[in-house]
């Protein structure tokens, strides 16, 4: 009983964290300044996903493991920044990974 | 141009758009499909949890936050107490906040069923296509184009995860099939840079989360967003007074 109720209570809280502003509407307001900074959550958002993930997420990881890895993201942000295809750098960056891999 | 047409469409009334609705549906596919292996592990680490399974699964369709959902899984299976996982869970989530508001403004419109419901299928992906929205969309496009995304994140996710507490731990090929994931996101990121206090964000963000990343869990991650928005906030009030 108390793990269904710790759980419905984790939906909970999840759920305001999401709600929080979108709910709100026009009834809180915030400055001009930061409801213009507000433009820059995506990027800030998806480097601090992406970059402990491709950086520092294996610290016991050995070395050479890197390699493959730091080749696959730049041929996958290569990818991106050339075409704009999000499928696409994902099957490069992906297929390139499994190529070094595969012939190492 | 667009805005003079946009005055021409009858006042919606929000009712169904299947076309914006499979669209959404479709676009948020590529984005949704490298955390598909993580909802199969998390599946199969509530299989092995020892917590009743039911219930441990019904975390997500009940919480549907990933890295939130095995946190809670694992701290539950060592008996931890609810406020420990309930402490854990927000600080996870706590960048959701930041998603809402920034779509605050696009969604200021929507009906009131949309704000109370819409919220539950705030995921990372979700956000990341409905910004990436042209700013020209109608309202009621928007909100269905959201939705679809929404539903099919939804279903990969009780698949995904369900799949993995059904067939158990599989051998795992060497094919590091996580690491699409910050591939993606990184991708993401190149896309969303448009000017240089984008850059200053992102490059702010990536700092601060790596330099973070020892910090209690989902602190970090939260505190590279304050901090890179307050950074690209900061680079474009100065860009604006040397012009």
């Amino acid at each position: 009983m108390t793990l269904w109720l710790t759980i419905i209570a984790a939906g909970v809280v999840t759920y305001l964290t999401r709600a929080s502003f979108i709910a709100a509407g026009d009834r809180v307001k915030l400055p001009v300044s930061v409801e213009r900074s507000l433009n820059h959550v995506g990027p800030a958002a998806f480097a601090a996903i992406a970059a402990p993930a491709l950086l520092g997420g294996d610290q016991f990881a050995e070395f050479s493991d890197d390699i493959p890895r730091l080749i696959a993201v730049s041929v996958a942000g290569l990818v991106i920044w050339r075409t704009r295809n999000v499928p696409a750098s994902l099957v490069c960056g992906m297929g390139t990974l499994w190529m070094i891999l595969w012939l190492s | 141009m667009a805005s003079g047409c946009r005055s021409l469409r009858p006042v919606t009334d929000f009712s169904f758009d299947r076309r914006a609705f499979f669209a959404g549906f479709r676009e948020v596919i590529a984005l949704a499909v490298p955390g598909a292996p993580f909802g199969f592990v998390l599946g199969v680490v509530i299989a092995d949890s020892g917590l009743d399974q039911l219930a441990a699964w019904f975390s997500s369709p009940i919480v549907l936050a990933g890295a939130s959902q095995l946190a809670a899984i694992e701290l539950l299976a060592e008996s931890a107490g609810s406020a420990v996982v309930l402490v854990t869970v927000a600080f996870i989530n706590s960048r959701h906040v930041m998603y809402s508001a920034a779509l605050r403004p696009r969604f200021r419109g929507f009906p009131r069923w949309f704000r109370a419901v819409g919220p539950y299928v705030l995921l990372d992906q979700s956000f990341a296509l409905a910004v990436s929205q042209p700013d020209d969309m109608s309202d009621d496009e928007r909100m269905w184009h959201f939705l679809g995304s929404g539903a099919f994140l939804w279903l990969m996710w009780m698949c995904s995860t369900g799949a993995g507490v059904l067939v158990g731990d599989i051998t795992e090929p060497e094919w590091q099939l996580g690491f699409a994931v910050p591939i993606l996101f990184g991708g993401l990121m190149l896309l969303s840079v448009s000017n240089r206090a984008g850059g200053v964000a992102a490059a702010i963000g990536a700092t601060v989360a790596v330099a973070g990343a020892g910090l209690p869990q989902g602190s970090g991650v939260l505190l590279a967003i304050v901090l890179g928005v307050a950074a690209g906030g900061f680079t474009e009030s100065r860009t604006e007074v040397v012009r």
